[in-house]
């Protein structure tokens, strides 16, 4: 038996849960999609333009950007942050590590479930852009912000595999993820559009992976065929990615602390 | 096929093949930091043995488990578990193991058979896995999610995740904890199963009426010491395990007068008489021939063997006698 047929059978085990699981859908659908509805319902009307530095977008494609991005850190980040510390504290990790499955086949188990969902989650927001506000997305714009998630998603995730270390109990992270995040969205330009923001508020949502993940896909959405990726983005998305690994690889644990002896 | 497969590392009775202890422990020693958790213990399970291992809270059962189960590194001593170093796991050993941990939670949004069914498929030659929901007697709760099920249906699921790869040796930490009477009588006669084919196991309990009533040998652990290692019988014949006379106090006696009758030391609570001694033939003698002469009633009179319960407390709570 091949251990890939183990990855296969632990991802849709995770889906199974995930599909069951209230918090994970309203934190990675229906939030984000509620919200993208709720900003063109009040500013899409108007043919108001967003002035990303490099181009003028509409307002619906920039709030299309804006939540693939949040939808991404609903999703790769507080939802993964999330269960891996439940399933921590509560003891399942200890208990998967006493089962012969090896550690890399979760492991990819666990970036295929969330591969999925954000794919998901994506395509659900595109098209919603596409039909209800009429954004435009061209192939070379699909092409471009399939990067910009896919880097966003391994950012992300590590980011949260990383914040697990510091979370010791699930009450704890439940309060302080959410919001961490609504924090970072408003600085990261999420919620307000980056040229009304004032110039050391949007500066200081450069140094975040989720202004690169929106500002990514933003341009995408605005400049088609443009299909230059901006390196300062991608740059930014790395150092994050690297970091976090570095940080869970050193501090990651299994076993919950309640059984710490 | 499953349950039957036999190759050449692994017979089909959870025997080693060249009948080496399933589990050996040479001078086990483990301290957290300044703090002697476990302070030099050996012992030897035998290949299909139950064996009960037990003491109370604090007393290093959960660190000795945890070590031979290959989650803990142990701080000095020599110890093999199916013939392999715990320290340095690998997959095929953790192949041949089952655990039931003691706190263990499942994910709840899995059903009962879908959990079983992923843990399954971790293992070269499972359990099939509706025999094994059965086995543990959760084929009602086949479909319903971890999360709905109670505490005792919860903990059922975790010995079938245990089992379910179908391992030489298992370890049950606490495996009743939570049960009601019915839920262990029925968990005692799995358990009981599982000997029958052959398995080792490797069974810690707070209950000893459940240790009495499964394991072939037990140890009982004590601060860190192993105060005592064998059948029930050949414990109870190495202690004072005093047996007990009890009766109700007759009108008219004084508890002095029946302590000088009895030559045994006597308690009295409310006005029954307990009396504590080796020989309860000679006890109930002395009494009777003092009581039945003068018409005296002995009301409840009954003569109580030691449990194992008795003797644990004996050997966990009196001072340790150092050699």
């Amino acid at each position: 038996m091949s251990d890939w047929r183990l990855v296969l059978v632990q991802a849709r085990a995770q889906l199974t849960s995930v599909s069951r699981n209230r918090r994970a859908i309203v934190l990675s659908l229906v939030i984000p999609v509620f919200i993208l509805v709720m900003f063109n319902s009040i500013w899409g009307a108007g043919n108001g333009t967003s002035d990303l530095g490099r181009a003028k977008i509409t307002a619906a494609a920039y709030f299309t950007g804006a939540m693939i991005a949040y939808a991404l850190v609903g999703t790769a980040f507080v939802q993964v942050a999330l269960s891996l510390i439940t399933q921590r504290e509560s003891g399942q990790l200890k208990r998967y590590r006493g089962t012969p499955v090896p550690v890399w086949t979760f492991v990819m188990a666990t970036v295929l479930r969330v591969a999925v969902m954000v794919g998901l989650v994506t395509a659900i927001l595109l098209l919603i852009a596409r039909l209800a506000y009429g954004v435009d997305v061209s192939g070379e714009a699909l092409a471009e912000i399939a990067v910009y998630v896919g880097l966003g998603t391994a950012t992300l995730g590590s980011a949260a595999i990383a914040a697990t270390t510091v979370a010791t109990d699930v009450d704890t992270a439940s309060a302080a993820l959410p919001l961490v995040v609504v924090l970072l969205s408003f600085v990261s330009s999420i919620f307000v559009p980056v040229d009304q923001l004032p110039g050391w508020l949007a500066e200081v949502g450069r140094i975040f992976p989720i202004y690169h993940v929106a500002a990514g896909v933003q341009t995408a959405l605005g400049i088609a065929g443009d299909t230059s990726l901006r390196t300062g983005d991608v740059a930014v998305l790395v150092v994050w990615a690297l970091a976090s690994v570095l940080v869970a690889a050193r501090h990651f644990r299994w076993e919950p602390h309640a059984q710490a002896a | 096929m499953g349950a039957d497969a036999v190759d050449s590392t692994r017979g089909p009775t959870g025997f080693v093949p060249d009948g080496r202890p399933a589990i050996s422990v040479r001078g086990l020693h483990k301290s957290y930091g300044r703090r002697d958790a476990v302070r030099g213990i050996s012992f030897d399970v035998a290949p299909g043995e139950v064996f009960g291992f037990l003491g109370p809270n604090g007393a290093g059962k959960t660190t000795t488990i945890e070590i031979l189960e290959g989650y803990r590194a142990r701080t000095a001593g020599d110890v093999r578990v199916l013939g392999a170093d715990p320290g340095q796991p690998t997959r095929h050993w953790r192949e041949r193991i089952g655990l039931v941990l003691q706190e263990c939670e499942l994910d709840p949004n899995l059903t009962v058979r879908e959990t079983v069914d992923l843990f399954a498929s971790f293992y070269p030659s499972p359990r099939p896995v509706g025999e094994t929901i059965e086995l543990v007697g959760l084929d009602g709760q086949s479909d319903a999610r971890i999360g709905t099920l109670s505490g005792g249906q919860k903990r059922r699921a975790d010995v079938a995740l245990g089992i379910v790869g179908d391992p030489d040796l298992l370890f049950l930490d606490e495996p009743t904890t939570g049960f009601d009477p019915a839920a262990r009588r029925g968990a005692w006669a799995m358990i009981d199963g599982l000997r029958r084919l052959g398995k080792t196991i490797f069974l810690t309990t707070h209950y000893m009426d459940e240790a009495q009533h499964l394991a072939d040998r037990i140890a009982i652990l004590r601060a860190g010491e192993l105060v005592a290692i064998g059948s029930v019988t050949e414990i109870g014949a190495g202690l004072r395990a005093d047996a007990v006379v009890r009766f109700r106090l007759p009108a008219g006696v004084t508890v002095d007068e029946i302590a000088s009758v009895a030559a045994s030391p006597v308690d009295l609570a409310g006005d029954v008489v307990t009396i504590r001694c080796a020989d309860p033939q000679r006890v109930l003698y002395r009494v009777t021939t003092w009581a039945e002469p003068a018409g005296r009633r002995l009301d409840g009179l009954e003569v109580l063997r030691p449990t194992l319960e008795d003797m644990f407390l004996e050997l966990t709570t009196t001072e340790p006698e150092h050699v």
